[in-house]
């Protein structure tokens, strides 16, 4: 019995604090770089025409909206309020900023992603492609190991966990 | 997770509206650049000396081929190229941008970096970019 209370407790402190360092970590990230483009939405909006896959009404629509939700999901992470749902934007988010990468690679067009602003440019295409890898992979555990708690606890408490 | 995400998009609607409303008269709604501040090739041959062209696209498309008297400033060297083009530049004279086709952006980028960081008034995209320019040759 002792053996297995330990090992339970273990479990429900140590790995909570492991993904409270990746939580800050994701959720500082897309803070900044939503902070940045709500800044100047009239570069970002330029960034997103250069991937030549939205007109332009709608890609300066995106470039206002995409900074204020990336903020507002970063927060959810470090907050942990709205949690599960600031995790599945950043990754639905995440996948379809790689794919929109690859496309645009693959026909050729020379792109800056205007992800983290100028810094953005001194990144190459597979330093990006990693970088957005990592943090796919990083959400996509955090959702998972997430989602295994939230079956034991109140139903009333889930929304805003 | 569901009701989570659909909070959150709702949400991020309340800044993003503000913003908007905020920078309503300083955008381009229906297109990258406003026709008041493109200009046509014919257009900008005319002004002839009274124009400054200049070359957005990256150094070496520039040191292939550019416009005749066009000054380089790009993007990847804009605090080392700016201050030489400030030299050059009068406040008589109108501003024409190009790069290389009517679908790039760094003609746009750079302009509005002339328009907002440098304060010039007068500075025109070339419609069509250096290929109409060589169509018109």
């Amino acid at each position: 019995m002792n053996t297995v209370s330990t090992i339970n407790y273990q479990l429900s402190t140590e790995r909570p604090f492991v993904w409270r360092i990746v939580d800050l970590i994701i959720g500082g990230l897309f803070i900044y770089a939503g902070i940045l483009k709500a800044l100047d939405p009239m570069r970002f909006a330029v960034d997103i025409d250069n991937y030549k896959t939205v007109p332009w009404f709608i890609g300066v629509r995106l470039a206002f909206y995409l900074p204020w939700l990336e903020i507002l999901c970063g927060l959810a992470l470090i907050t942990r309020k709205l949690y599960l749902g600031g995790l599945s934007i950043l990754a639905a988010l995440t996948s379809i900023f790689i794919m929109a990468t690859v496309v645009a690679k693959a026909r050729g067009l020379d792109i800056t992603c205007g992800c983290f602003g100028h810094a953005s440019k001194y990144l190459s295409f597979a330093g990006h492609l990693a970088l957005d890898l990592a943090i796919l992979a990083a959400l996509l555990v955090s959702i998972f190991s997430a989602r295994k708690p939230s079956e034991v606890l109140p139903r009333q408490s889930v929304l805003f966990r | 997770m569901l009701k989570q995400t659909v909070a959150l998009i709702l949400l991020a609607f309340l800044p993003a509206i503000g913003e908007a409303i905020y920078y309503r008269h300083k955008v381009s709604w229906q297109s990258p650049v406003p026709a008041s501040e493109t200009v046509t090739v014919d257009l900008a041959r005319s002004w002839g000396d009274n124009a400054i062209w200049v070359d957005a696209r990256p150094d070496n498309e520039f040191e292939r081929d550019h416009v005749p008297g066009a000054i380089r400033l790009n993007e990847d060297r804009w605090n080392e190229l700016l201050g030489p083009f400030l030299a050059t530049w009068s406040p008589e004279k109108k501003i024409v941008v190009y790069c290389s086709t009517q679908s790039c952006n760094l003609a746009i980028e750079v302009a509005r970096r002339l328009r907002n960081e440098a304060q010039i008034k007068d500075v025109f995209v070339l419609q069509g970019g250096w290929e109409e320019w060589l169509k018109k040759k």
